[in-house]
């Protein structure tokens, strides 16, 4: 690859590479400390649980380490950007599955020297991090899978396969139709031969299903950490949101294990009637834009340090509840009925915007009136970041949808920038405000 | 832009700090007096009242440090009316530097108090309130108790605040309280400059008055694209009448009539705050004021 011209990256200094490196790095462990630093004082009841989480999600920390320790003991690891990409066959090919897109602020400027600021900041930010070699899951992929999902992603494993072999996943726009499943299962079985050739490692029968089972134990611990978000808010929606986060980079077995420990501490909390905060404090969703560790903290952070304090009880965000939601569905352990249960598990399952049918993106409505009505939720932010079309289009429906049934939602537009905080934070306290009865007279 | 006034040894954008005493009205230790503080990013105001009756209040310059300025615009409200800060029983501070005014017992956003102000002012009626701040625009929907039903907030930008204004009044040397007549002064409105973004719409107000343009011209074709901008914010958030105008900018006959003329609405008037009436761009204050009440009966029940 060195040899050839590259189609995006511009020359930098090795010198420039590593003084901006630090300067991010240095930066970014002090956000993550302030975050969690923050989060542990917001939470009355914090679990003991969670100090498994706050060090794993530690971007230069043990879990670097590790995936550094298996990749010399000869395992790939595969880099994906868009939760399309089909964990279940990476982890049968005895891979480390890692999501690669960045939460960075910082580089998000390093990528206005690549693309226009027009474009969406994860894009920005992503291909910043590459600049200066920042994330340790992108410096660790053997390989991309990059689904072209909304503009910015496809474009963003072009532009990133200047440095990495990148397999292109296109997808369709249209879930329910038998040529669309047929052109999505035909795109698994390429990936498939492409992983199998990168990793040497057939992807048996038996290796795919206990990789399925792998998931769907992971699955189970996750859905019943949101179920116990539905009652009294036993934990804080921040703290929630680092445990969903974290399943995108960390020992997937483990991580099961964590969440159903943290499950069990939760449940016990429920019978000690031990809240996490004030009973009052309206119950807020968000969705929109996925919110990325560490840096895009900003809204979560501002909801439940506000005054009045707001607590996030659910979301409808691919970099949070729905990583993990829908188990892939096996009838009969044959290699067909697993193909199509993990094709069927990853797209028909999605609300992505990406997606339209002849009556829109009905899949993402449904799911905010399920949660609204199941999670007791009583406002919604819809947050979005400059640049991300999809997003920005599907709110006016969305809004008209929630009008209808009287809950408020409120439009956030915000940047990977700390400058906007003083600004939100009129926005989502004059919100939250709305929520509350206290502004009573 | 400061450096233009400084040479010149006028100051274009420096509009009036005044204060107000309501002096047939007498506060008794037995009274419940309370204060709202809006500590803005252009101007910090503080107004107090007595039992939920407006008593006094002050305007002024918000400057660098937002804690000193809260405390200038309460004693300026103060002044002259014998009140000592022991004396008021509840204090809410509210504005961009809310969290920063020491004195205050408790927060609440400018989006609250502002909807809170209008209903006190014009009444009940009141169901959309426009409020033009220093540095931001907030359309606001309320209910017959001026409580917040939804709101829209423009993005973290100057275009179409009290601050572009001030900018445009220093570059066009008209002095900030005449604006807005000098915008209406043109015979015919011109098509309004293309860019809102203050920085931009300097260097095409430049070329325009390169062009031949008058200052009259350029101010009106500069406000017409505020006011526009300022109607769609008030058109996205859903106008319902009444309607109102509060914030520095309520003082721009100049945007007020061109808002009127583009929604096809008119605003409930705005009182003689010269004289003895209310001022809108101290309806935060006010409306915080009002919480300050609220939130001292509730403590007081407890």
């Amino acid at each position: 690859m060195k040899s050839q011209q590259k189609k995006y990256m511009i020359e930098i200094s090795q010198k420039e590479i590593e003084e901006l490196r630090n300067s991010v790095k240095a930066t970014s462990r002090k956000v993550m400390a302030e975050n969690i630093a923050r989060m542990k004082k917001t939470s009355k009841n914090r679990p003991k649980a969670m100090e498994y989480f706050d060090e794993v999600a530690d971007l230069f920390g043990k879990r670097e380490k590790e995936i550094q320790a298996a990749k010399e003991s000869g395992k790939k690891v595969i880099g994906y950007m868009c939760l399309f990409a089909p964990i279940e066959m990476i982890l049968a090919a005895d891979a480390i599955p890692v999501r690669v897109n960045s939460g960075w602020y910082d580089t998000s400027k390093l990528g206005d020297r690549i693309v226009p600021v027009e474009v969406c900041p994860v894009i920005r930010s992503t291909i910043g991090a590459k600049m200066i070699g920042l994330s340790p899951y992108l410096e660790l992929s053997d390989a991309l899978i990059s689904v072209l999902t909304c503009d910015g992603m496809t474009k963003l494993g072009e532009i990133l396969s200047d440095y990495k072999p990148v397999w292109a996943m296109p997808i369709p726009r249209v879930k329910d139709s038998p040529q669309s499943l047929r052109f999505w299962r035909d795109g698994l079985l390429t990936v498939k031969g492409q992983i199998e050739a990168l990793t040497g490692n057939k992807i048996t029968r038996k290796k795919l299903k206990s990789a399925i089972e792998k998931t769907q134990r992971a699955t189970k611990a996750f859905r019943r950490l949101q179920d116990l978000r539905k009652g009294n808010p036993v934990i804080m929606g921040r703290d929630a949101m680092l445990v969903n986060q974290t399943y995108m980079w960390d020992d997937i077995t483990r991580w099961t294990e964590k969440t159903e420990a943290l499950c069990d501490e939760l449940e016990e909390k429920v019978r000690r009637k031990e809240w996490a905060c004030s009973l009052d404090a309206p119950r807020v969703m968000v969705t929109g834009t996925p919110m990325i560790w560490p840096d895009n903290w900003k809204l979560p952070t501002l909801v439940e340090e506000g005054k009045p304090q707001g607590v996030l009880v659910a979301d409808e965000l691919c970099s949070s509840e729905r990583l993990l939601y829908d188990p892939v569905g096996v009838d009969e352990w044959t290699m067909d009925d697993m193909l199509d249960a993990i094709g069927e598990r990853y797209l028909m399952a999605s609300t992505c915007p990406c997606f339209t049918s002849k009556d829109g993106n009905v899949d993402r409505i449904n799911w905010i009136l399920n949660k609204i009505k199941e999670w007791n939720v009583q406002g919604v932010i819809y947050y979005v970041v400059r640049g991300c079309m999809s997003y920005a289009m599907e709110y006016t429906r969305i809004k008209k949808v929630l009008d209808g049934i009287n809950i408020p939602v409120y439009y956030l537009d915000t940047e990977y920038t700390r400058e906007d905080v003083g600004q939100m934070k009129t926005r989502v306290e004059a919100f939250l405000e709305m929520l509350t009865a206290r502004i009573d007279i | 832009m400061s450096d233009v006034a400084q040479k010149e040894d006028v100051e274009y954008w420096r509009w009036q700090e005044y204060h107000r005493v309501f002096s047939n009205k007498k506060w008794k230790n037995k009274d419940i007096i309370t204060a709202g503080v809006d500590v803005g990013s252009v101007g910090s105001k503080a107004a107090i009242m007595i039992d939920g009756e407006v008593y006094s209040w002050g305007v002024m310059r918000t400057g660098s440090n937002s804690p000193e300025s809260a405390k200038k615009a309460l004693d300026w409200a103060m002044e002259g009316t014998g009140l000592r800060l022991n004396d008021l029983k509840y204090i809410v501070g509210t504005g961009y530097g809310r969290v920063n005014v020491p004195m205050a017992n408790k927060a609440i956003t400018e989006i609250a108090c502002h909807a809170k102000g209008a209903n006190y002012i014009w009444g009940p009626s009141v169901r959309t309130v426009l409020d033009v701040g220093g540095q931001d625009i907030k359309a606001i929907r309320c209910d017959e108790t001026g409580r917040v039903t939804s709101f829209l907030m423009n993005d973290k930008c100057a275009a179409g605040t009290g601050r572009g204004m001030e900018v445009f009044a220093d570059l066009l040397k008209i002095p900030i309280e005449d604006i807005g007549k000098v915008s209406l002064s043109v015979e015919e409105e011109p098509p309004p400059v293309s860019c809102t973004c203050v920085a931009f719409a300097k260097t095409e107000a430049v070329g325009l008055l390169r062009k031949g343009w008058s200052k009259e011209k350029v101010l009106a074709a500069y406000t017409r694209a505020m006011a526009v901008r300022m109607s769609n914010l008030i058109s996205r958030v859903g106008l319902e009448r009444e309607f109102v105008i509060t914030g520095g900018q309520s003082k721009n006959i100049g945007i007020v009539t061109r808002i009127e003329t583009i929604l096809g609405v008119k605003c409930l008037p705005t009182p003689n705050w010269r004289e003895n009436g209310l001022d809108p761009m101290v309806a935060g204050a006010i409306g915080a004021a009002l919480f300050a009440k609220a939130l001292y009966e509730k403590e007081q029940k407890q």
